[in-house]
C-alpha cells in the first residue's frame, strides 16, 4: 500500500465501522540522508527510511492510539483493533477525554524546490562534504572537525472524522560543521549549521567554504579565551540565542498539555503580565524562514498564534484536548515525531516579534555586561513547572563601555524565565527565524523540527556561570 | 510479524549477491504499550508494533549504512540495493578493516518480565492510577501532575558475512511521575523515574514518595550567594554528571578524533583513588544489559577506572581495529548510523561513609537532588555546568534552606580527583548506572 489520502480515508472508514466515535489516521514517509566526514575520513553515508501508520480513536469518550510499520492489510487491521482495545481498556478506571470540535484542515502543502537533494549524484554530495571538511581542518589550531550534509523528505497525510484531508511534503537540506581547536591544554569546540527548506539548488548557491572556515577560526580564538567570572550580568542576547531561550524557557511553558496538568508556571495566568511591555511572542507554522508546518498531526490548520502581546499572556498552544479544557482556540500544535508516537502539544516556529531599536542602541549604556551569542550554543533545558532554565551557549563577549571587547568561552546562563522576560529593556528590529535539518525540539522522547528566532534583545540581569 | 533472523539472513545474502564484500544486518521487532495519566486521571493509552532493519555494507573499503522502519520482508531487498549502490559511490575509508569476525552472547539474567512482555494494559492502568493518588495522601500540598508507565518488548538479531546471526529478547519497563507542591504562592515540582527490564525491584511507593518529599521540601527554595561551596551530588545527579562528561571522554572514537581530554592518559591517575568505575553489559535487571552489542559482539565487564587510574577506553570493532585491539563489546547504533562505542551499564564502587554522616560533616555546602542542563556540559574540555533545581543548603551539618536556580561549574577532572572528598556507602540504580552519592570539597556556585 502506498501513502495517500485514499489509504487514509480507507483506514478511517474501518475504524469508524469497528465502533470508533471519532478517529484520526496519520500516514508518514520520511527519508533522511546524512553524509559525515570526520577529520578527513568519510565516517558515514547513511539513509534512513521510515514508513508507518498511526490511528487514534475515541470510544465512549476514551482515547486509544495504535501504530504499525506494516502497511499490509493485516498490519493496518491489527493497528485499528489495538487502538479500539486500548480505548476500551481505559473505560474501567480511566478518565474520558473531551476534545474541541474543530473543522479538519483541507490542505495540500508542498515546499517548493527545483532539485530533490535525495536525487543528486552521491559523489557530488560526498565531494562537497569532503572539501568542506578539509577547509575546516586547514585552519591553524584545529585538531578535529566533523562536517555533515543532511537531506530530508518528510511526507505526511492526516485524515480525520472531522473532515481533515491534509497532505504536506517538506524537503530540507543543510550543512553543519563542528571544529575542535586546542591551545595548550585547553580544547574548545564550536559548531554551527545552516539549513534551507527547499532543494539542492540552495546548496549550490551558498558559500560554504567561508561558512566552515569562520567556524574553525572562532574555535581557535575560543580555545585561547578565558571563561567569564560567574555572577549576574546585564546582557545583550543575540538574535540566534533569543530564539533558543524563548523556545526552551518560555515556549514549553505555553504548551497546553503542561498547562492542563498544572505543570506549567503559566497555568492560570491568561491575561496577566508575564513579560516586559516590549515583548510580543508568536507561534507561526508558516513563518518566513522557519520550518513549515501547515497543519498539525490531528489535522487542524496551523496559523499564527499570538501567545504574548505587549507583555500580556494571551493564549496557550493547544491540541484539541487542551483547547477544550483550557477554553482557548485550537491552535494546531499537536505534533508527533513519527507515527510510532501519539501527537502531543509542540511548538512550530516560536519567536519574539521585532522592536524598533537598532542593535547598536542595545550596547549603548552597558558599562559592564555580557554579549551572549547563539552560535555554537549546545542547547538548554527548563523546568517548566517553576520557570528555571539553563543554557550552554556559544563563545560570547564581555561588554565594557558599551562595546563587546573580550571573547569568553564555556558560558552557561541560568535564570527564571518570567524574571528574565520582565527584565527585557530593549528589542531590536533584526528578526531572524532559522530551521535546522540536524536537530529540533525534544519532549517526552519525541523530536520534531522547529524554527527558532527573534531579534537582538537586552535584559537587565541574567546569571552567568563559568570559570 | 516477520522473524528477525530471517530478515538478517535475507539481507546479508542479498547485499553479497549485489557485490558487497561484507554485509551486516541488524533487525529489531518492537512492541510497546504506554499508559499516561495526569492530575485529572488516567486518560491515554497507546501501543503498537514496528520492525526496523539496518544494513551496513562494505564494498572494499567503501561503506554505507541504510535502513529504518520496514513494512515487509521485501523492503530488506530495497535497503540492500540502496546500500550497495551508495557504498560504490563513496570514497574509501582508509581506517576500515572489517566487520566483527566473532559474534557471541554473554549469559544474562532478569532481562525479560512476563507482565511487561504481555503488553496488556490493565496492570499498567492500575499502576498509573495509584501513582496519581499517592502524593495527595502523603501531603495535602502535593499532587501528581503527570505519571506514565511504558512497557516494551524487543526481539533483535544481528549477523554478518562472517558469522550467523545472534538473537535475543528483552523487555523494558519505564515509569515516571511528576509531583508538584503548592503553598502560600510558592510552587515546586520534582520528577522521579525508574527504568529496568523487569518489575522485580520496582517499588511504586518509594518512587512517588521520593518525588513528593523533594517537591514539598523545596517549596520555598531560593538562590544562595555566589561563592565556593561543598557540594553533595546525590546518585541521580552524580550519574548524570558522569554520563555527560566521563562516558563521552572514554569513548575510543572521541579519543581517536582528539575530542577527549583523556587522550594519551591511559594508565595514568585521572580521578581520585576513591573512584573505581566499571562498564558491565550483563548486570541482571539493568536496562543497559544485553547478551551482545549492536554489531553482535558479546558484552563484557571491564574496569574503566581502577582506583582512579584509566585502564581502558570503550571500543566497538571499528575503533578497536584502529588501535589494534579487541572490541570491548560496546558498539551502539542510533538509527541508520555506523556504530560507535558507548557505555552499557556504569557501576561506581561505593565508599564507606553513610549519607547521613556525609551531610552531618558538611560545614557549608549544598546537597543536590536535581539539576537541569548538566548534559550540556562540555566533554571535550571536561568542563561541568549545571543548574541546581532541587538542593538544600547545609551549614554546620544542618539543613538551613532549600536551594534552586544556582549554577555549579568547574573542571570535572579536578572536581573528581583532588576535589572528591568522599563517596557514600549507599548506592542507587539510576537507569543504566549504579552509583553512590559523591561529596565534592569545593565547587564554584553562581547565585545571587
Amino acid at each position: 500500500m502506498s501513502l495517500s489520502l485514499d489509504l487514509g480515508k480507507e483506514v478511517l472508514g474501518r475504524a469508524l465501522d469497528r465502533g470508533a466515535d471519532e478517529a484520526v489516521v496519520r500516514l508518514q514517509e520520511r527519508v533522511y540522508e546524512l553524509i559525515v566526514f570526520d577529520s578527513g575520513v568519510l565516517r558515514s553515508y547513511s539513509v534512513s527510511r521510515a514508513v508507518g501508520l498511526g490511528v487514534e480513536v475515541l470510544v465512549g469518550g476514551f482515547a486509544g492510539y495504535a501504530y504499525t510499520s506494516a502497511l499490509s492489510r493485516d498490519g493496518v487491521e491489527r493497528a485499528v483493533e489495538r487502538a479500539l482495545k486500548l480505548a476500551r481498556a481505559l473505560s474501567a478506571s480511566g478518565r474520558g477525554v473531551r476534545l474541541a470540535s474543530v473543522e479538519g484542515a483541507k490542505v495540500l502543502y508542498r515546499a517548493l524546490y527545483s532539485q530533490n537533494p535525495l536525487d543528486v549524484d552521491p559523489s557530488e554530495k560526498t565531494s562537497l562534504v569532503r572539501d568542506l571538511n578539509r577547509v575546516a581542518m586547514g585552519v591553524e589550531g584545529v585538531v578535529s572537525a566533523v562536517t555533515r550534509l543532511a537531506c530530508e523528505l518528510d511526507r505526511r497525510v492526516v485524515v480525520s472524522s472531522l473532515g481533515a484531508e491534509a497532505l504536506s511534503e517538506v524537503v530540507a537540506v543543510g550543512v553543519s560543521n563542528l571544529s575542535v581547536a586546542r591551545f595548550g591544554e585547553v580544547m574548545e569546540r564550536v559548531g554551527d549549521q545552516k539549513t534551507f527548506i527547499g532543494g539542492y539548488e540552495n546548496v549550490r548557491s551558498f558559500d560554504w567554504s567561508a561558512f566552515v572556515e569562520d567556524i574553525s577560526r572562532l574555535a581557535t580564538k575560543a580555545s585561547q579565551a578565558k571563561t567569564p567570572p560567574p555572577g549576574a550580568y546585564r546582557a545583550v542576547v543575540d538574535n540566534e540565542l533569543i530564539g533558543l531561550l524563548l523556545h526552551e524557557a518560555f515556549g514549553h511553558a505555553t504548551e497546553g498539555d503542561l498547562v492542563m496538568y498544572r505543570a506549567s508556571v503559566l497555568c492560570g495566568r491568561l491575561g496577566e503580565r508575564v513579560a516586559g511591555d516590549l515583548v510580543t511572542i508568536v507561534d507561526d507554522g508558516l513563518a518566513e524562514g522557519g520550518y513549515p508546518v501547515a497543519f498539525d498531526d490531528e489535522g487542524v490548520a496551523k496559523r499564527r498564534t499570538v501567545v504574548v502581546e505587549s507583555g500580556v499572556l494571551k493564549s496557550y498552544l493547544t491540541n484539541r484536548q487542551a483547547s477544550h479544557e483550557l477554553g482557548v482556540e485550537a491552535s494546531g500544535n499537536a505534533r508527533a515525531q513519527d507515527t510510532t508516537f501519539k501527537p502531543i502539544v509542540r511548538q512550530t516556529n516560536f519567536f519574539m516579534l521585532p522592536g524598533d531599536a537598532s542593535v547598536e542602541e542595545l550596547f549603548e549604556g552597558v558599562s559592564e555586561g555580557v554579549y551572549l551569542r547563539g552560535r555554537s550554543a549546545m542547547g538548554g533545558q527548563v523546568d517548566p513547572a517553576v520557570g528555571t532554565f539553563t543554557f550552554s551557549i556559544g563563545p560570547s563577549y564581555i561588554i565594557r563601555g558599551g562595546e563587546p571587547v573580550e571573547l569568553v568561552r564555556g558560558v552557561a546562563v541560568s535564570g527564571n524565565i518570567l524574571e528574565t522576560l520582565m527584565s527585557v529593556e530593549l528589542v531590536a528590529r533584526d528578526l531572524l527565524v532559522i530551521p535546522s535539518v540536524f536537530g529540533g525540539c525534544g519532549k517526552d522522547g519525541q523530536m520534531v523540527r522547529v524554527g527558532f528566532g527573534g531579534p537582538h534583545v537586552r535584559v537587565s540581569k541574567i546569571v552567568v556561570g563559568g570559570g | 510479524m516477520v522473524d528477525v533472523i530471517t530478515l538478517v539472513e535475507r539481507g546479508v545474502r542479498k547485499a553479497e549477491a549485489l557485490g558487497a564484500t561484507e554485509a551486516e544486518v541488524y533487525a529489531v521487532r518492537e512492541g510497546s504499550l504506554t499508559v499516561m495519566g495526569s492530575v485529572r486521571g488516567v486518560e491515554g493509552a497507546e501501543g503498537g508494533e514496528s520492525v526496523s532493519v539496518y544494513i551496513r555494507v562494505a564494498v572494499g573499503k567503501r561503506l554505507s549504512v541504510q535502513g529504518g522502519l520496514v513494512s515487509g520482508v521485501g523492503d530488506v531487498d530495497t535497503i540492500a540495493e540502496s546500500a550497495v549502490k551508495i557504498a560504490r559511490a563513496s570514497p574509501e575509508d582508509p581506517n576500515w578493516a572489517s566487520l566483527p569476525k566473532r559474534l557471541g552472547s554473554t549469559p544474562t539474567f532478569d532481562l525479560v518480565d512476563s507482565v511487561v512482555k504481555s503488553l496488556e494494559p490493565e496492570h499498567f492502568v492500575e499502576l498509573v492510577k495509584r501513582a496519581l493518588e499517592i502524593p495527595r495522601e502523603l501531603d495535602e500540598r502535593a499532587f501528581a501532575s503527570e505519571a506514565s508507565a511504558r512497557a516494551s518488548v524487543v526481539v533483535k538479531a544481528v549477523g554478518n558475512s562472517h558469522q550467523p546471526p545472534v538473537s535475543c529478547e528483552q523487555t523494558v519497563f519505564d515509569f515516571g511521575v511528576e509531583v508538584k507542591a503548592a503553598e502560600d504562592g510558592f510552587e515546586s515540582g520534582f520528577h522521579s523515574y525508574y527504568v529496568a527490564p523487569t518489575l522485580r525491584e520496582f517499588r511504586l511507593e518509594k518512587e512517588v514518595e521520593y518525588a513528593t518529599r523533594v517537591a514539598v521540601e523545596t517549596l520555598r527554595a531560593k538562590r544562595v550567594e555566589t561563592g565556593v561551596y561543598q557540594v553533595l551530588l546525590m546518585p541521580r545527579v552524580f550519574s548524570s554528571v558522569l554520563g555527560a562528561l566521563l562516558v563521552p571522554a572514554v569513548r575510543a572514537d572521541m579519543v581517536q578524533k582528539k575530542r577527549s581530554p583523556l587522550a594519551r592518559r591511559l594508565y595514568s591517575q585521572v580521578l581520585s583513588e576513591q573512584l573505581t568505575v566499571v562498564d558491565d553489559g550483563a548486570v541482571p535487571n539493568m536496562p543497559g544489559s544485553t547478551p551482545f552489542d549492536d554489531e553482535g559482539v558479546a558484552t563484557k565487564r571491564k574496569v574503566v577506572f581502577d582506583r582512579g587510574v584509566l585502564r581502558t577506553y570503550l571500543y566497538d570493532t571499528y575503533t578497536a581495529n584502529i588501535d589494534n585491539r579487541e572490541s570491548t563489546g560496546n558498539a551502539r547504533r542510533v538509527g541508520a548510523s555506523n556504530t560507535y562505542p558507548d557505555a552499557t551499564n556504569i557501576l561506581v564502587l561505593p565508599g564507606t561513609s553513610s549519607l547521613d554522616s556525609l551531610v552531618r560533616d558538611m560545614s557549608r555546602g549544598i546537597v543536590v537532588h536535581g539539576t537541569i542542563g548538566e548534559w550540556l556540559s562540555n566533554p571535550v574540555s571536561g568542563y561541568l555546568n549545571a543548574t541546581v533545581t532541587h538542593g538544600f543548603l547545609v551549614e554546620g551539618g544542618e539543613v538551613k534552606q532549600a536551594v534552586k536556580g544556582v549554577v555549579i561549574a568547574g573542571d570535572a577532572y579536578k572536581l573528581l580527583k583532588e576535589g572528591l572528598a568522599a563517596l557514600s556507602k549507599e548506592v542507587e540504580a539510576v537507569v543504566n548506572y549504579i552509583v553512590p552519592a559523591a561529596l565534592l570539597s569545593s565547587i564554584s556556585v553562581a547565585g545571587e
